[in-house]
């Protein structure tokens, strides 16, 4: 057994970002012989990268690791190969597979998740993250060097050390409405507090120079699951169950993983809970945390943000709990024991996939922690879904929730829930006077928790990712994170997110702004045990007329974007499939980025729409037809649908034109049929997300660059380049080649606004707009698409492999 | 396709006219020694539209 073939061919040495790759051995998936080439792409932390530089390489760069990596005898029964650049391959065959997954989950960062090997990266931040879930450098260490397949090279074992060591040592705690610095490790603290930064943040009340020492017992604490829901297993009785299962499973599996892997879920629940804990502590002075907690980083000691809820006393308890009716899935669950790990509430961020429950993880959390909680979401459509959420799952009722919005503002005094809106927090200009009041007691209370939803979060790495091309636009959302940041107090902040882009170690602000990531869901093994669709993705392939690819020749850029869109063959398969899937009974959706031809399909083919000025109630009124009007089963929409429509029925979506390269789109249109449907066990599948691409132009590129995230997570794309039955199709429109003509025509004399995808009114600087999808264009995904596509090929011929630049030259 | 070596031929991008006659939808009769550069320019253009996906960066 070695690695698969096809991890081969992407490394070399230092950049491997913007290597191109060889398409002809991609789907080489033969295994080689024991570890002869261990090709990894080398992304880690530039102290791992250098680890490499002495191994030597093959034509096509992959290197020989032969002599840092001794193969166990035994390499087999084991599951993981540990590069010596920071990257993890694991085997999801392997008998020990969950064990190893779940603990490559806390200390790694998911690169590419296939089948059959699953990839994972050792970053500061994964394993900033690993330590903060209670993970210790000995375990880290040592587990790893049981799960591999061979010796685990010195480098990645000192890169943990290094990683793990200062971190986690330190934390800053909330007890009793007063911030201390926590730590078990008296030697760490008097160093803080030799640090003049440090000593300046201390509050001085206390007995001056004298550290206040305390022995908890902590077995008293709860754990989470055996506390809060009744109905749900525990946290201690899921240990023992895998534990019964595990030996029964895996006989052959050899018997110090299985033990050591038990002994380390037990530490990470009871950590505290068994033996005596003695910490010592100072008290901070709360107008400096954000000093200190710069400090802190700098000194290499971060402070892990913990919030002790039990024992606090000043704030109330709200009286909100999980109804007896909500239970949580297995994986909901696990997340949440990362969060409540230890009896207090860590700060951290829960990446789950769209549709597979983030609210009833977001409910459950509030539901634990029984303090005030503030709910930020990013339209005013998901606070009535959160709103509908608290009420469904918990015992809230109306008087307990509090929505903060333009439209509905309910008396904020004595509610245990505020909902509301990242836009609202963060207006700047005048509000009315009501809006105002609100404001002013939000920003008077303390909150137990605070739950961001979704896509600022998201957004918040897109703004990484995007802004090397368009710096001002960008900076805008990550201000105003930090302005929420300010603006309101909370003990412990739990971020709720589909999709972590991962545009390497940008992630840092985020990291500390609310903190690590606790858990990260696999898309394909929810898809099989059916809490998410089971989606068919297509690409479909439709082949220019001549004409218009004869303009598209000669055309500036803007109107290639028209030309593809607007290709007749397109406009038949999109036609052809909303009719099939119409006989089948489904509910489509039809996404396009561009508003001319939104408009121009939909009048066409006599469908409703929905675009940016399209009226609420208009917008009302369609969205009721498509949800319960058999006569309305296809409906097309603008981007304004990317993410604020709920639209559980529909199944099938076909994409005609989109937003250039971008990953999150296309991950969040997915996350539109992603909801588990009926009998999702039933049929293959049960969803289907065509792309239809016109061949032969840049779209192809586009959509190639959005696949990408999708692929990683283990979604398999299937290319069309016929639909059968297309041409018995009878009353097909723009078949003839004076129709096709005349589109021809209507295409070139539009404008060069209707070329432009759509812009949503008040995007830009004005930071209030109060609007389904802003967000989006507020980080500036509106104009990414020119200034990405300038960038990418001065950028990825720079640094190509030199394979490729043979070809280029 | 063809249309694409069309428009190499209409604007000159190779230097000079290289196609002889347009036989019909599909084919185009050209002239033998430019085959060679013809056949990269359409494996550039290929490259341009195609995006390797084992890039996981930017």
């Amino acid at each position: 057994m070695g690695p698969p073939k096809r991890f081969k061919k992407d490394n070399d040495r230092g950049k491997w970002k913007k290597r191109k790759e060889d398409p002809e051995e991609y789907n080489d998936d033969d295994t080689l012989d024991d570890n002869e080439t261990e090709g990894i792409p080398d992304a880690a932390k530039n102290d791992v990268e250098k680890q490499d530089d002495t191994a030597l390489e093959d034509e096509f760069g992959a290197k020989d690791y032969r002599t840092q990596m001794v193969l166990k005898p035994d390499c087999s029964l084991r599951p993981l190969w540990v590069a010596p650049n920071g990257h993890i391959f694991l085997e999801s065959f392997s008998p020990v597979y969950k064990h190893a997954h779940d603990f490559l989950i806390a200390i790694s960062e998911p690169v590419c998740r296939p089948e059959h090997i699953h990839e994972y990266k050792l970053t500061a931040y994964s394993l900033y993250a690993a330590v903060s879930v209670g993970l210790q450098t000995h375990d880290i260490i040592e587990y790893l060097k049981r799960l591999s397949k061979t010796t685990v090279p010195d480098g990645i074992i000192e890169f943990i050390k290094l990683c793990t060591l200062s971190y986690g040592k330190v934390k800053l705690v909330l007890k009793h409405n007063k911030y201390f610095v926590e730590s078990p490790y008296p030697e760490v603290l008097q160093k803080l507090l030799k640090d003049p930064v440090i000593q300046e943040c201390r509050l001085k009340n206390t007995v001056e120079d004298e550290i206040i020492t305390n022995i908890q017992n902590k077995t008293k604490a709860p754990q989470f699951g055996a506390k809060a829901v009744t109905n749900v297993p525990t946290g201690v009785t899921k240990v023992t169950e895998t534990n019964d299962q595990v030996p029964a499973e895996a006989a052959a599996v050899p018997e110090d993983i299985t033990t050591f892997y038990d002994k380390m879920d037990k530490e990470d629940e009871d950590e505290e809970e068994e033996h005596e804990l003695k910490t010592v502590s100072f008290e901070v002075n709360q107008e400096k945390i954000e000093i200190i907690q710069k400090r802190c980083i700098e000194l290499e000691y971060p402070l892990l943000a913990e919030y002790d809820f039990r024992n606090d006393t000043v704030n109330p308890d709200i009286n909100i709990d999980l109804k007896p009716s909500a239970v949580l899935r297995p994986y909901q669950e696990k997340s949440l024991r990362k969060m409540f790990g230890n009896g207090r509430a860590r700060s951290g961020v829960i990446v789950l996939p769209c549709g597979a429950g983030k609210s009833l993880v977001g409910v459950t959390a509030c539901c634990t922690v029984r303090k005030r909680a503030l709910v930020l979401c990013n339209s005013g459509v998901s606070v009535e879904q959160w709103k509908q959420q608290f009420k469904m799952w918990s015992t809230a009722d109306d008087s307990m929730i509090c929505r903060f919005t333009s439209e509905a503002k309910d008396k904020p005094m004595g509610c245990g829930i505020l909902i509301t809106t990242y836009s609202m927090i963060t207006h700047t200009q005048k509000r009315s006077w009501e809006a105002e009041q609100t404001m002013r007691w939000l920003q008077e209370q303390e909150w137990g928790i605070m739950v961001l939803d979704g896509n600022i979060l998201f957004q918040f790495f897109f703004h990484n990712l995007t802004c090397i091309m368009c710096l001002e636009v960008h900076t805008i959302p990550a201000k105003m994170f930090r302005r929420v940041l300010t603006i309101v107090q909370s003990h412990c902040k739990l971020g709720l997110t589909a999709t972590l882009l991962r545009e390497d170690d940008k992630i840092a602000d985020l990291n500390f702004l609310i903190g690590p990531k606790l858990y990260e869901a696999n898309w394909l093994e929810l898809q099989k045990r059916g809490f998410i669709a089971r989606v068919q993705c297509a690409e479909v392939w439709c082949p220019m007329t001549p004409e218009f690819y004869r303009e598209y020749l000669g055309c500036k850029m803007s109107k290639k974007l028209l030309l593809y869109v607007m290709n007749p063959n397109k406009f038949r398969c999109c036609q052809y499939l909303i009719r099939y899937h119409e006989r089948r009974g489904d509910k489509t959706i039809v996404f396009s980025d561009n508003v001319f031809a939104l408009k121009h399909y939909a009048i066409k083919m006599n469908k409703p729409y929905i675009y940016g000025p399209t009226s609420q109630s208009e917008r009302i009124q369609i969205l009721q037809n498509f949800k319960f009007n058999t006569k309305v089963n296809t409906i097309f929409v603008s981007k304004v649908a990317d993410t604020s429509f709920d639209l559980p029925e529909a199944n099938v979506l076909i994409q005609i034109s989109s937003h250039g390269g971008s990953r999150r789109q296309e991950a969040q249109r997915l996350g539109r049929i992603l909801r588990a449907k009926k009998g999702a066990i039933a049929e293959e599948y049960n969803a289907f997300f065509y792309t239809l691409v016109s061949q032969d132009t840049m779209e192809m590129n586009y959509s190639r660059k959005r696949q990408r995230f999708l692929v990683n997570q283990g979604y398999a794309y299937k290319v069309i380049t016929k639909l059968a039955g297309m041409e018995e199709e009878p009353d097909l429109m723009y078949t003839s080649r004076e129709e096709q003509g005349h589109l021809l025509q209507q295409v070139l004399s539009a404008s060069d606004m209707d070329a432009d995808e759509e812009r949503i009114p008040g995007e830009g600087l004005r930071p209030i707009v109060r609007k389904a999808g802003n967000m989006t264009s507020m980080s500036g995904a509106d104009d990414a698409v020119y200034y990405e596509y300038k960038k990418a090929p001065s950028s990825s011929t720079a640094n190509k492999h030199p394979l490729f630049k043979k070809f280029r030259a | 396709m063809k249309q694409f070596l069309l428009h190499l031929d209409e604007t000159f991008a190779l230097g000079r006219k290289f196609i002889i006659q347009d036989l019909d939808e599909r084919h185009l009769f050209i002239s033998a020694d430019i085959l060679d550069i013809l056949q990269s320019k359409v494996d550039d253009l290929m490259d341009q539209i195609s995006f390797p996906l084992a890039e996981k960066g930017i």
